[in-house]
This record gives structure tokens, C-alpha cells and sequence, in this order.
């Protein structure tokens, strides 16, 4: 199984949202990371045929999204961002209709259901109304439902935005065991979302995809660039102003910091193994650092 | 496809908001249709009898009108009107017309007072409105002629110039009102004539089930679930025409469930009396050879018609709206500006359209001659009517499932 993006490109008015995105990808897990407003969504959406592209196209096995119609949905799974439920249907209702407009039969719709509800530990609710529910509990009926398909192409988009720490470990299971000999495409702008699990990190920014590397040499492009540094608590300030700083300790009176740049800081840092959460920060250090600010914990 | 029907009417039926709104519309209706009924008031020497027993009193006074209008009993009925009127004893005087009081009034006219008003009209001048005085003038010496001077005057009112009617459509008027079949019988009808003449207070319920309908697609990318639904294999397919066929479902068993309560109410209070008599036996000149069930039927068929065409403008509106407010902002004014506009004759394309408009369209206008001529075809408003909302249903539906086919998920 092949999808690919050829020269995918999704204007409104004068901006580009997506901007000539070209990748291939095959079966595996791919961490599509990227500051919010980077064009994450509006890429995903056009892979899930909800949003029309400018211009180039997406193939599946070299067919088209047109020409494969229904062929193609047959293979997705999606879930989208702050998606919405039917407050008024219970989770098995809710999962019963998605069985059916994915074109389920009845049987198998409800053993997938039950199945399902089980595995994201809702089988106890089943039949509670979903306006009842929490986030993280609408949160797992999502997933749920985008797999209800056993889809071979599954799109995750901020699946874990809303959850608490203990939920998005969960989750973040729950995603790998279910993207065996899948295309899983999670997107999100929570570095330790994709870190354990990803195969394959794709990064946007500004609409453009900035790299397509394998999880295990995807830092080797800031190697010798993240450096560590012993500073007192006073000096802290004066490098947060003039280096993108990942992490701060505190030891005794002093402050170990975290720093990618492509030279040395001062005379005292030296080179460290660098982590997704660097390579995040060397390409989107200005967004990254304003949505920390405003409380988003981007470099966790 | 049954089981996303399913879903979607049960998408419909569990929404607060559709049983609140349906709630209030059944209630509403109820209350128009029985508003007859509570202010119903029968007169006799004593004063008024309101309610169920005004209406008791009143169907045993029609009990000896029960009869065949022959020219025999419309000639002895005006003789005698004539001839009471011959007494001065009999006559009060308003200053502006003479009328028969005491005994006269209440021995005779009081009791069948419609038919004398029927009789009397048949032989005003088309727009000549004198009432039962009308009666004194006529000239019963070789009978009243009441069939003959009712077929001259339909010919009179189609060749009334304001109408401006075309010879194929004089002839298509002479040869329906040929068809009328006279003697007309004439009996009680109460119930029939109040369900006939509150035909529009049914938009209501036209506007509660399109109220009810508006989500069906907005509601969608209002609640952020068309992008799961549109990348689900029938989503843009088969998921399209569950949500239509169920929303024709609910409108039509919700409409039916309105037209119960609309015409039960008055056939419960008055009868079910009066079902096969000629409309005719309340203005002579209808045209058309209706009897009350039957023109009650086809204007409900014609209603359910309006309906459907409505859900289909609000479904595709639905389809092509963020939400489901912008969609009654649209609708509410289709629905209802027609309230507003009156014809001012018959002719023009301002009156015939307007006697085209969704709200016009619930009432059966059984007294006009409005036809519609396209080349050498002549069609009344009632069958056009019937053709132009099955033939709007038709061409609304593909553009709504186009607009949710081809929406795009922006937000």
C-alpha cells in the first residue's frame, strides 16, 4: 500500500496553507509535527477527502481519491480535531451509526463495537449518552470510532489535545497497537506524543513539509547544534533572550540549560545528544517559545 | 440504507429541541382549529347558544334542509322569503336596507340562513354583493331559473375583462363548471367549511417540521462531525439519501399527525356531516364539481406537496449553510411574506404567482377562476400546484445533496 502526495498545495486567498507537500508514504507511523498554524489539519483533511487541494493530487496505489470514490474511504480512518458527537446517542448508538455510514454490515458492526469499546474502555458506558462523557473519555470513542473500519490508512489529528498526562500514555498505546500494517498519520504539536512511537517524523512549517526522516536518525540534522550549559541563576535570563534554552535545572545555586544553536553558547557548554523535542525547537523556536508562553507545553 | 435511515430519524427524534417544537406546534394547531369550535354561537329567540350546544342546536335546524335544491324548492324558498316580506309587520329598517325581523326572522330565515344567502348570491352580478335583499328584487313568475342564472353567470365572470381570460381558458372553465352536477344537494356542512377556510393556519406546522429539519446538514458543521462522516464510505453517497428519505419520514408522519388533530377537532365537534355535498352549496359559481371530502382531500394532497418542496428548500439551504438559524432566516420569509401580499384581482404575473407561493397554496381558492395557459395548454391553479412542487421537490434535492457532497470542512 502507497499513498502519495504529488505537489499537494491548498491556498485561501493569498496564503498558503499547504504548499507543494510531496510524500510518500507506505505502512508505518508517522508523527506529523509542526507549530499550530503550521498546516497540519488542512493537509490531513485533504488526505481524507474533506478538503478540496488547490492543486496537485493525492494517489492511493496510483489512483486518484476521485477515481477510487468510496474504494478510497474504504480504507481511511479518521479522527478528526476537536471533533464533534451526537450528545444525544449513546456510545454504542454513536458507534453503530459510524459503523454503518462506513458501510459495516450489521453483524460486524456490532461485534467490532463491542470490541472496540472494550479496548478504549468504554464498554461500561456503552450505553450512557455521550453529553455525559469527559474529554478523555470522547476523546478514546474517537479513536474508537476512526478504527471501527480497521482502516489501513488511519489519520489521527491532535488525538491527545485535552487529555491529561496519564490518558495520553494511554493513548498513545492504544495508537500503537493499533497501527500495526497501517498508515498511521498523528499529527501534533506535543513532541512526546510521537517520540516513543512514530517510525517516520514529518515536519511542517508555514505549509511547507521540512523533513521526512526516520525516527532513529530524524535528530541527526542537529547533531553537534545542542549544547549544554552550567550558568548562574542571574545569567539565566541573558540566555533565554539570545538562544532558543529547551530545559532549565536547577542545581544547588546554579542552572544546567539546554540550548540548540548552531554554535556554542559560551566557551563553558558543550555538545549533547540531541532529542526530538531539540530538533522541534531548532525549527520552530520563536512559535514554539510564544505557545509555551501562552501555556501550551510544546517542549515537555 | 435502512439502518442509516434509522439513525438518522433517530438523530432527528432525539434532539429537546424537535419534541419542544413539535410540542408547541401540534398545541398551536390544536388551538386555531378549535377556536371555531369555542366561539361557535347559534342565535334563536332566546339569544345565543355557544359551544358543543350551539352546535347541537344548529345541526337540528338543518335536519329539514337536508333536501335536493330543485328549481321547484328554490322557487317556492324565494316565494315565501317574497312573501314575507310583503307584510310590513315582518320589516325593520337599518337605514340602509330593509331585512325581515320577529316571527319572519326567526321562524324562517334564522334557521337557513346560509341557503338564502347562496340563493341570493347565484343571482348577484358578478361583484354585486346585496345579500338576501337581493331575494326581493327577483322576478319568480316563470321560477326562479336558479341552474340557468347560475351558468349565465359564470359565463358573465369569465368574460370579465379584469380577468382578461384567453378563449382556451374561458372554454377550460365552461367545460370543468359542465361537469358540476345539479341539482346541487344541499344538508350540513359545518365542519367540512371550517376546516376548508383555515387551510393556511397549517403553515405553522409546515414551519415547525422545517424548523425541525434545519440541522439535518448544517447541524453537522455545526456539531463538527462532517469530517468523519464525509470521509466514511457513504458519506457522500448512500449517508445523503438516509438523511433525506428520513427527513421526508418525519415531515411527513409530523404533518400527518397536524392534519389529524387539524381536521379531527372540527369533524369531532360538527360531524363528519356534509362529506359528499357539492362545495357548490356555498358559492354556486365554484367551478369546480368537488364535493367537501374531496376538496379536503386534494388540498391536503396539495399541502403535503407544498410540504415536501419546502423540506427540500430547507435541506438544501441546510446543505449550503453553517448553520441551521441562517437557514431559517432564509426560510421564514419564503414561508410567510406571502401573508403579507394580497391580489388585487386575478389576472397579472403578480396574482398568478403569488397564488403559486407556498403559503397561498393551502388555500384551495376553490371561488377564483385562476388558470395558467402555456401555448395551446390550459392548467386551473390547483393542478398546477400540483405539478410545480413535486417539480421544485425535484430539482432542489440533487442541488442539496451536491452542496453536502462537495462541502469542504474549513473549521
Amino acid at each position: 500500500m502507497e499513498l502519495k502526495l504529488q505537489n499537494l498545495c491548498k491556498q485561501y486567498g493569498a496564503k498558503h496553507a499547504v504548499d507543494n507537500v510531496n510524500i510518500k508514504l507506505v505502512p508505518g507511523l508517522y508523527g506529523l509535527l509542526g507549530a499550530n498554524g503550521a498546516g497540519k489539519t488542512t493537509l490531513m483533511r485533504m488526505i481524507c477527502g474533506v478538503l478540496k487541494p488547490s492543486s496537485g493530487n493525492i494517489t492511493l496505489n496510483g489512483k486518484t481519491i476521485e477515481e477510487l470514490g468510496e474504494q478510497y474511504y474504504i480504507h481511511l480512518g479518521y479522527m478528526p480535531q476537536d471533533f464533534g458527537f451526537y450528545p444525544d446517542f449513546t456510545a454504542r448508538e454513536f458507534m453503530l451509526y459510524i459503523a454503518a455510514v462506513k458501510g459495516l454490515d450489521k453483524k460486524e458492526a456490532k461485534t467490532r463495537t463491542e470490541n472496540l469499546l472494550h479496548m478504549v474502555n468504554l464498554s461500561h458506558v456503552a450505553d450512557k449518552k455521550i453529553k455525559t462523557f469527559s474529554g478523555g473519555m470522547k476523546q478514546r470513542l474517537g479513536i474508537a470510532q476512526a478504527v471501527l473500519n480497521n482502516p489501513s490508512i488511519l489519520i489521527l489529528d491532535e488525538p491527545t489535545a485535552g487529555l491529561d498526562p496519564k490518558e495520553r500514555v494511554r493513548f498513545r498505546n492504544l495508537i500503537s497497537d493499533l497501527a500495526k500494517e497501517k498508515i498511521v498519520v498523528l499529527s501534533t504539536h506535543i513532541v512526546s506524543d510521537v517520540s516513543y512511537i512514530a517510525d517516520t517524523i514529518l515536519l511542517m512549517k508555514q505549509g511547507h513539509l521540512l523533513l521526512q526522516e526516520p525516527m532513529a536518525t530524524v535528530t541527526n540534522s542537529i547533531k553537534g547544534k545542542v549544547w549544554e550549559v552550567l550558568v548562574s541563576e542571574q545569567e539565566v535570563s541573558k540566555y533565554s533572550r539570545h538562544f532558543s534554552v529547551v530545559n532549565l535545572h536547577h542545581e544547588n545555586n546554579m542552572v544546567r540549560l539546554r540550548i540548540v544553536n548552531e554554535t556554542a553558547p559560551s566557551i563553558d557548554a558543550h555538545i549533547i545528544e540531541p532529542s526530538l523535542e531539540d530538533l522541534f525547537l531548532y525549527h520552530f523556536g520563536e512559535e514554539a517559545q510564544i505557545e509555551r508562553s501562552n501555556g501550551n507545553e510544546n517542549v515537555n | 440504507m435502512k439502518t442509516l435511515i434509522k439513525y438518522e430519524f433517530l438523530k432527528i427524534l432525539r434532539k429537546k429541541s424537535t419534541l419542544i417544537v413539535m410540542v408547541v406546534s401540534l398545541l398551536i394547531t390544536a388551538f386555531l382549529f378549535a377556536l371555531p369550535i369555542m366561539q361557535y354561537q347559534a342565535y334563536n329567540q332566546d339569544g345565543a347558544i355557544a359551544g358543543l350546544e350551539g352546535i347541537k342546536y344548529q345541526k337540528e335546524q338543518y335536519l329539514q334542509l337536508s333536501v335536493v335544491l330543485t328549481e321547484e324548492y328554490i322557487t317556492d324558498t324565494i316565494r315565501e322569503y317574497q312573501k314575507l316580506f310583503e307584510n310590513p309587520d315582518n320589516i325593520g329598517y337599518d337605514g340602509y336596507e330593509k331585512f325581515l325581523i320577529g316571527d319572519a326572522y326567526w321562524n324562517f330565515v334564522a334557521p337557513r340562513e346560509k341557503l338564502l344567502r347562496t340563493i341570493a348570491a347565484n343571482y348577484n352580478k358578478p361583484e354585486e354583493y346585496k345579500g338576501l335583499r337581493k331575494l326581493t328584487e327577483l322576478d319568480i313568475t316563470a321560477g326562479a331559473n336558479f341552474y340557468k342564472t347560475r351558468n349565465e353567470k359564470v359565463e358573465a365572470l369569465l368574460n370579465t375583462p379584469s380577468l382578461g381570460m384567453s378563449e382556451k381558458q374561458k372554454e377550460y372553465w365552461q367545460d370543468m363548471s359542465s361537469q358540476v352536477k345539479t341539482p346541487f344537494r344541499y344538508g350540513y356542512y359545518e365542519g367540512w367549511e371550517i376546516i376548508i377556510t383555515s387551510f393556511e393556519l397549517l403553515m405553522f406546522a409546515v414551519l415547525a417540521i422545517c424548523i425541525v429539519i434545519a440541522p439535518v446538514f448544517s447541524g453537522e458543521y455545526q456539531a463538527g462531525t462532517d469530517a468523519v462522516i464525509l470521509s466514511a464510505k457513504f458519506g457522500k453517497t448512500k449517508l445523503i439519501t438516509a438523511k433525506i428519505v428520513s427527513s421526508f419520514v418525519f415531515g411527513i408522519l409530523a404533518f400527518t399527525l397536524h392534519i389529524v388533530v387539524a381536521c379531527g377537532l372540527p369533524l369531532i365537534a360538527f360531524g363528519v356531516d356534509g362529506w359528499n355535498l357539492p362545495v357548490q352549496i356555498v358559492n354556486s359559481t365554484i367551478p369546480y364539481p368537488f364535493t367537501f371530502l374531496e376538496t379536503v382531500i386534494i388540498n391536503i394532497g396539495i399541502i403535503y406537496l407544498v410540504l415536501l418542496a419546502m423540506i427540500s428548500l430547507t435541506l438544501l439551504l441546510s446543505a449550503k449553510m453553517k448553520n441551521s438559524y441562517l437557514v431559517l432566516a432564509v426560510l421564514v420569509p419564503v414561508l410567510f411574506i406571502p401573508l403579507f401580499l394580497s391580489p388585487n384581482g386575478t389576472t397579472g404575473i403578480y396574482n398568478l404567482l403569488l397564488f403559486l407561493l407556498p403559503y397561498r397554496c393551502t388555500m384551495p381558492e376553490l371561488n377564483n377562476y385562476i388558470s395558467y395557459q402555456f401555448g395551446g395548454l390550459v392548467l386551473d391553479v390547483l393542478t398546477l400546484r400540483a405539478i410545480l412542487y413535486p417539480v421544485l421537490t425535484a430539482i432542489m434535492l440533487p442541488f442539496a445533496k451536491f452542496g453536502f457532497r462537495k462541502h469542504q470542512v474549513l473549521t
